[in-house]
């Protein structure tokens, strides 16, 4: 079924079509909307789901702990400071080895308190163990949330799929919304081996000494390799089913590239313009899009990248003290490398500024014109 | 105890990271670690007295109607209610509810309005409710003086009891002050005649016309015999005749004025006034009327004048505080426009040709305490004024008649003597209501009546009476507030002031059902535990067992915590230390 949909309600068909079960959520701008509706499809029985009020986003994380321990597909959405509220209980939902899935809306960080788009809230949630998907539009929104359920519960680990504020949340675009048979055949009933059993009381998440601790954490690790084939093998039974594909990368115009720009999010959308235009000039320009961020696709960065002399990485984020941190991310996966592309890293963006096929054409302009990076940051549009 | 049935469970070894589980998680059932040995303070279901029940003077199970007409369980609701009063129709339209005045929801946003659906609920009963069958007969006649409220109560629960029970009654219709004292427009004579009904269809035999020797002039009677005629039969002829005599023929002696000219003609007590409205008269009492008190006779004169087409005016020798009647008929009275002068007393009658014209009145101030703790009035000096008024009507207190007791009943300087149990002393006598409090209300005397039919039956049968329960009353403070939303209480229907002029009709008009049912849920429920669940949501070790209509706690691993307690939004569970519920 079609419908004219912004980015926050395509999350909210998302989780419908997932069948989600216990919703728990606080309401937060740019994410609040996602919430509403699904409430409203609680309300009216178009969602058989439990929806939790709570208090904080602490809260609401929490409740989603509790039902995934009892063995319900638990939904919930944040932004920004809910999502840095969130941090300690995120750590455990990956700990306690639950397939949540949360929508996050990236939403700068405060102070100044800003609404507006960055990704500074969900990539410094890197270390807590959730695997995090990036998406471009309304359709790849709906689409993930699906995704990312059915990789959550084969790895037993929480996934977060993130959509840019306003740009995505309230812009309108054409969707898709599976049927729901479809979805069904791709995403089975969540039917975990271990959940709390009133005839077999357990502890859950209870103390662990040094003799147990270090194996758990092990798993988790390997819970992340074990995820790269399982993403990949969702994303071919996805486009089997529904006729979309993605991967946990996207190469697009790369071949005999001298140039690839790396985008995430909707930078990427309005990077493709630039391409084409670029192509269409004769000049070999192409543009790699990350949907994956943890665990790194290091084998799909490599195969895009190693090729290419150039490498523009644009970062709508910063990691204090050092850069763009989707960059440490690129460069750490190609260290190993004999022979590796010159990285140049920019940060644009940041706290929602708009980004134009302007700024991206100058990036590129910038980069084709310069042999080496003058900086290990280059500022775009800053006012300096 | 599954815990002690079940075989020490086995640990795995673990050796290698398969060996693992995938989370943290206990390796066996957490079934063999009883938490219940930690705990040092235990909640236990402890249903505290609803403030409404404790204060009811009939005792009234408030509270648990409430419940029941929340349910829409009407006719539960009323056999509940008439397990302490059998006749709420009335007393939901006379009683002073000191229950509103008690109860914990007046401290959140305004108080359940019981009084209304009792009133409800009374009508409902005298409509849809069988009239029950006595399970016994006893061959024990029981003779009761009076057919007020008092023996109203008494004779119910005794032919309950399938006790033979006779009433007399020296008016011509019965009922006592009920029918005599109380105005047409708050209690219909055809709701009382309904209530008749249902005595006389228990199997009450209820004599009217009927006055024991000696019995002075009753309410609604000048001179002796105007009203009904003397009977001749006396108090030890009765004794004779019954087994069980039951004395509750009220205080229906009007206090005199004590002032000079007192006896001028129109000067006339509030309550004969009343009496004679009541049996159908319309007393000519001309344009301007005193009404001398501040109880509820006062403003039941006042009130019945102004519907005659007179101007009353009441004068009070204290203040607003100070007055005995019933808060809400003196805001009633002053909204129909009766004005109220206080701090004044009347020093003298002044008399033309035997008539009143006027009064000397004094002005008051207030001084002491006196022995009602009320500060009793002191004459302010040269304040002398004059008003002129048509007639006086005197509402200044009533008496109990001794006169025609006989020696062997016991009485106090002013009342018949008996216990709260209505026992006097004297075998097979008893006495209950106005006769041995002095003149109170009607729920009291309905409560003394059946507290004397129940040590009647104690006495017939044997039995002991029960000893006085000293239950801990549920306090506001310890209602869970977050639980209720703010809802404003149901307003009574009554007739605008113009509906009421020149007329006695009743002036509220009773609530709806839905009305009725929606104040009900406004209840906290005090203190008593109506199931909500909220101790078995929030349990953190689904240690709270649902058995059909309550809670168990399961020791073996309730830790104590207290969320239960804290999280009941009325009070009704308790923490203990665990040594003393060893």
């Amino acid at each position: 079924m079609k419908k004219v949909i912004t980015g926050n309600h395509a999350v909210s068909f998302g989780a419908q079509c997932s069948r989600v079960q216990v919703i728990s959520a606080y309401p937060i701008t740019p994410q609040t909307q996602i919430v509403e509706l699904l409430s409203e499809f609680c309300a009216s029985g178009k969602l058989a789901a439990k929806f939790i009020k709570v208090e904080s986003e602490h809260s609401a994380m929490a409740a989603c702990v509790a039902a995934s321990a009892a063995g319900t597909r638990a939904f919930t959405a944040t932004s920004a400071q809910g999502l840095a509220l969130m941090h300690e209980v995120l750590h455990w939902a990956a700990g306690a080895r639950l397939p949540i899935v949360l929508a996050d809306v990236n939403r700068a960080m405060g102070p100044g308190w800003s609404v507006w788009t960055d990704q500074s809230d969900s990539l410094s949630q890197r270390d807590t163990g959730w695997l995090q998907f990036y998406c471009e539009s309304n359709q790849e929104v709906v689409d993930t949330c699906l995704i990312s359920y059915r990789v959550a519960e084969q790895i037993m680990m929480p996934v977060m799929f993130v959509l840019d504020a306003f740009v995505l949340s309230h812009t309108s675009e054409g969707v898709d919304i599976p049927e729901m048979e479809l979805c069904d055949q791709y995403l089975p009933p969540y039917k975990p081996e271990l959940k709390l059993d009133l005839a077999d009381p357990r502890s859950f998440g209870a103390l662990s000494n040094p003799d147990h601790y270090y194996e758990i954490r092990y798993k988790m690790q390997k819970a992340h390799e074990q995820a790269l084939p399982v993403v990949k093998q969702a994303h071919e039974e996805f486009a089997r089913i529904f006729g979309r594909s993605y991967g946990m990368t996207e190469s697009y115009r790369c071949e005999d590239a001298e140039l690839v720009l790396v985008t995430t999010g909707t930078i990427t959308g309005t990077a493709r313009v630039v391409i084409d235009s670029e192509r269409a000039k004769g000049r070999r320009v192409g543009l790699l899009k990350i949907r994956l961020f943890r665990p790194t696709p290091v084998a799909e960065l490599k195969a895009a990248l190693l090729k290419v002399p150039k490498v523009a990485i644009i970062d709508r984020n910063i990691s204090f003290g050092h850069g763009g941190i989707w960059t440490q991310e690129i460069k750490s996966a190609l260290y190993d490398e004999p022979v590796r592309p010159t990285i140049f890293s920019y940060i644009i963006g940041i706290g929602g500024r708009d980004v134009t096929p302007k700024d991206i054409q100058e990036i590129v302009d910038f980069t084709l014109a310069s042999e080496r990076p003058p900086a290990p940051i280059i500022w775009r549009g800053v006012r300096l | 105890m599954r815990w002690l049935e079940a075989e020490p469970p086995k640990i795995p070894v673990l050796e290698r990271e398969s060996d693992y589980p995938p989370m943290a998680v206990s390796l066996t059932t957490t079934l063999v670690n009883r938490t219940g040995s930690w705990r040092i303070f235990r909640p236990v279901y402890d249903n505290k007295l609803p403030p409404c029940n404790a204060e009811c003077p009939a005792g009234e199970k408030i509270q648990g109607y409430l419940d029941l007409m929340e349910q829409k369980r009407y006719l539960d609701a009323y056999q509940l209610i008439l397990e302490s009063n059998p006749f709420p129709s009335i007393t939901g339209r006379v009683c002073y509810h000191p229950c509103e005045g008690a109860c914990n929801r007046k401290e959140f946003d305004e108080p359940i309005g019981i009084h209304n659906i009792e009133r409800f609920l009374g009508d409902f009963g005298l409509s849809k409710a069988p009239i029950p069958k006595p399970a016994v007969r006893r061959p024990d006649q029981v003779c009761i003086i009076g057919s007020g409220p008092a023996g109203m109560t008494a004779a119910w629960f005794l032919a309950l009891e399938g006790y033979p029970v006779t009433m007399l009654e020296a008016a011509a219709q019965p009922g006592g002050m009920l029918r005599l004292g109380i105005p047409d427009y708050r209690l219909p004579k055809t709701v009382l005649d309904r209530e008749f009904r249902k005595l006389k269809a228990l199997g009450v035999k209820v004599r009217t016309n009927t006055r024991v020797s000696g019995q002075g002039p009753g309410t609604g009677e000048r001179k002796p015999g105007t009203g009904g005629r003397g009977s001749g039969i006396s108090v030890d002829d009765l004794r004779r005749q019954f087994s069980i005599i039951l004395f509750a023929h009220g205080a229906h002696q009007s206090r005199e004025l004590g002032v000079p000219g007192q006896e001028a003609k129109g000067v006339m007590s509030g309550l004969e006034f009343l009496a004679q409205i009541n049996l159908g008269k319309r007393p000519r009492i001309g344009k301007r009327v005193a009404v001398i008190g501040g109880g509820n006779t006062a403003i039941d004169a006042a009130r019945s004048a102004l519907r005659l087409g007179a101007e009353p005016r009441i004068l009070y020798r204290r203040t607003r505080a100070e007055m005995p009647a019933v808060a809400d008929e003196v805001e009633e009275a002053l909204r129909e426009g009766i004005p109220i002068d206080f701090l004044v007393a009347p020093v003298k009658v002044i008399r033309s040709k035997g008539r009143v014209t006027g009064m000397e009145l004094l002005r008051m101030k207030l001084g002491k305490p006196d022995e009602s703790g009320r500060r009793r009035p002191v004459p302010v000096k040269n304040s002398s004024f004059r008003l002129k008024f048509d007639s006086i009507l005197t509402a200044i207190g009533e008496q109990v008649d001794l006169g025609f007791l006989g020696a062997d009943v016991p009485v106090t300087g002013w009342s018949v003597s008996a216990d709260r149990w209505g026992r006097t002393g004297r075998s097979g006598v008893y006495a209950a209501g106005d006769c041995v409090t002095g003149p109170k209300t009607v729920v009291e005397a309905i409560g003394m009546g059946r507290r004397a039919a129940r040590a009647i039956d104690a006495h017939v049968t044997q039995q002991s009476l029960p000893e006085e329960e000293k239950a801990e009353i549920a306090q506001y403070v310890n209602i869970n507030t977050v639980y209720f939303d703010h809802a404003s209480r149901k307003p009574m229907p009554a007739l605008d002031l113009k509906a009421r002029r020149r007329n006695f009709k009743e002036v509220h008009l009773g609530y709806a059902p839905n009305d009725a049912v929606e104040e009900s849920a406004r209840c906290f429920s005090c203190g008593v535990c109506d199931r909500c669940d909220n101790c078995y949501v929030f349990c953190p070790d689904m240690s709270v067992l649902k058995k059909d209509e309550s809670y168990e706690y399961d020791y073996d691993f309730c830790k104590g915590c207290g969320v239960c307690a804290r999280e009941c939004p009325r009070n009704a569970i308790t923490m203990i230390e665990e040594r003393q519920a060893k």
